[in-house]
């Protein structure tokens, strides 16, 4: 009898345990998932920092060009209102800025002073690496939301998410336009 | 001669098999042609469950290495009591199950624990300082620090500290026990022969050790290895040592007790496995450190390719690394499996297979081709 209860409490304790291990697990999954969707407002934010210096920068280069610093600039403020109100929210916005960041890259060519400039230059590493780091932190975010769901939805953690009311993630999805936004070279 | 070796990490196969048992590759064009091979290759090319093996793998290799030491510190053990112990010379024979054996085992394994442990909380800036890599700041090279940062950004972890290599060889480490604390060391030469996409490559290919936690297992591998090699060397000594009490003593016994005991040639046999063993267990924990220094390569590669969603740009920068002929004398043999290339070019290729720390690049440009396709 005494064996039978010391058998049974050490099964319970077991199952305690791996159940408090699942949902630990969950809980690390979820913040990370969280995090990475910030990392991408972190990125896109630094993009809108960027912008004002350089259009500063090339003003001067380019007076006959000041309609398209001018959308650069309003797309730039259009895309700086739905900040922090997530990446969802502002995915139209960022897309017209892409589009007017594109022309004005491409405007650039024709001025091969702008373009041999040492602002100029740092300015355009920092945006192709802004570029990047916005692609790659979506990225890690559907690496994430990956990982996540496999454990939302696999046995037996499923069972542990239910209970505790995890749920999968949505995949940050692009639209296929944007796909088709020109990457900055500087080669 | 019934051994046939890989053409990709050089690890003995089995004639017949098609496989290699330890890194999965093919062991012939034709081989590779059977569709039960070729979805085995397949499946390799999977990068969750490369890591899983690559970890599977590495377990093994560890506990084949503890027992390695084990066996060491057994044989160690009987010696010592076979010469030093007044009840051994009662035994009719030297073959016995050895108490002191057993003990000097356990502690060793407990030494190696003990020592790995340390390693592991030490060890890892020692390893900047030895190479001579210099730590330098954004404002000197904002190009590699944005790199460093992306591919931060896509493997999730925070930025490793970015240091540079003055010389005109290009190769490239990473280091750090953990992702949180690591740095990522770059040579002049590969900054400057590098495209953006090869730099972004390689730096991939150095963050895929430091979050597949590469160092922490070669840290815990070379420990071990370093034990072992100190323990042979101590066993060399006990030889030396017990060769001769052991002649006095089997003389002396011989003569009270009628020739009974070991006698002689039995405490020849004992010196004899001594020797033996404190001769091989070096090496053959030489060859499992190389192995596990292969099979990483062949896996950060892979984390790169994840990591950038770009398998030609590794492609492209393993073809400059393999052209690039000159030299690199940053490295020495303490440090040369860190590397993302063998510094050591002079070393010819096919014999130095089973040693090598590295895979050789045409192995690993063929596994990245077979990922693109």
């Amino acid at each position: 009898m005494e064996l039978g209860t010391i058998i049974f409490l050490l099964i319970i304790v077991g199952l305690i345990g791996y159940v408090v291990s699942i949902y630990n697990r969950l809980v690390r999954l979820r913040n990370q998932v969280r995090n990475g969707w910030r990392q991408i407002d972190v990125q896109l934010k630094r993009r809108h920092d960027l912008i004002p210096n350089l259009v500063e920068t090339v003003k001067d280069y380019m007076s006959y060009e000041q309609d398209t610093l001018r959308q650069v600039v309003e797309a730039r403020s259009r895309a700086v209102a739905t900040e922090g109100k997530g990446p969802e929210a502002s995915m139209a916005a960022e897309q017209g800025l892409s589009g007017a960041l594109g022309k004005l890259f491409a405007l650039m060519e024709n001025y091969p002073d702008l373009k041999a400039s040492q602002n100029v230059q740092q300015l355009m590493e920092e945006l192709a690496s802004t570029e990047n780091r916005i692609a790659f932190s979506r990225q890690h975010y559907n690496d994430s939301v990956m990982a996540k769901n496999v454990a939302v939805e696999s046995f037996p953690s499923n069972i542990v998410a239910g209970l505790f009311g995890f749920r999968q993630d949505q995949y940050f999805e692009v639209e296929t336009h944007e796909r088709a936004v020109p990457k900055v070279s500087l080669r | 001669m019934a051994r046939q070796p890989c053409p990709e990490c050089g690890a003995d196969n089995r004639v017949g098999a098609t496989t290699c048992r330890l890194c999965g590759g093919a062991l012939s064009a034709e081989a590779a042609q059977r569709p039960a091979v070729r979805e085995k290759l397949l499946r390799r090319t999977d990068f969750v469950s490369a890591a899983h093996a690559n970890r599977q793998a590495t377990t093994r290799l560890i506990l084949l290495l503890l027992a390695i030491g084990a066996t060491l510190g057994y044989v160690i053990g009987w010696n010592m009591e076979l010469f030093l112990s007044e009840q051994a010379w009662e035994r009719d024979s030297i073959w016995f199950l050895s108490e002191w054996g057993v003990w000097a085992a356990l502690l060793l394994l407990g030494l190696s624990l003990v020592w790995t442990t340390i390693a592991m909380k030490a060890g890892d800036r020692i390893v900047l300082r030895m190479t001579g890599a210099r730590e330098v700041s954004r404002e000197e090279e904002p190009v590699l620090h944005n790199v460093v940062e992306e591919m931060a950004i896509a493997a999730g972890i925070p930025k490793p500290g970015v240091f540079l290599l003055e010389t005109d060889a290009m190769n490239a480490f990473a280091t750090g026990l953990s992702a949180r604390r690591s740095a990522i060391g770059i040579t002049r030469g590969l900054l400057e022969g590098l495209n953006r996409d090869e730099l972004q490559a390689v730096v991939g290919h150095e963050m895929g050790h430091i979050v597949n936690l590469d160092m922490r297992y070669a840290t815990a591998v070379s420990t071990l290895v370093g034990l072992i090699a100190l323990v042979s060397d101590a066993a060399w000594r006990i030889v030396y040592v017990s060769g001769r009490a052991g002649a006095g003593r089997a003389g002396r016994v011989g003569r009270g007790s009628g020739g009974r005991g070991g006698g002689n040639a039995g405490v020849l046999v004992a010196v004899l496995i001594l020797f033996l063993v404190a001769a091989l267990a070096p090496v053959f924990a030489k060859l499992v450190q190389m192995a596990v220094s292969r099979q990483r390569e062949f896996l950060a590669d892979a984390t790169s390719v994840r990591l950038t969603r770009n398998a030609q740009g590794m492609i492209s920068a393993l073809e400059k690394l393999s052209k690039s002929a000159k030299p690199f004398s940053g490295a020495n043999r303490a440090t040369q499996h860190l590397f993302i290339v063998n510094p050591f070019k002079h070393f010819p290729e096919k014999a130095s297979r089973l040693m090598a720390t590295h895979p050789p690049l045409e192995a690993r440009i063929r596994r990245l081709t077979n990922l693109g396709a």
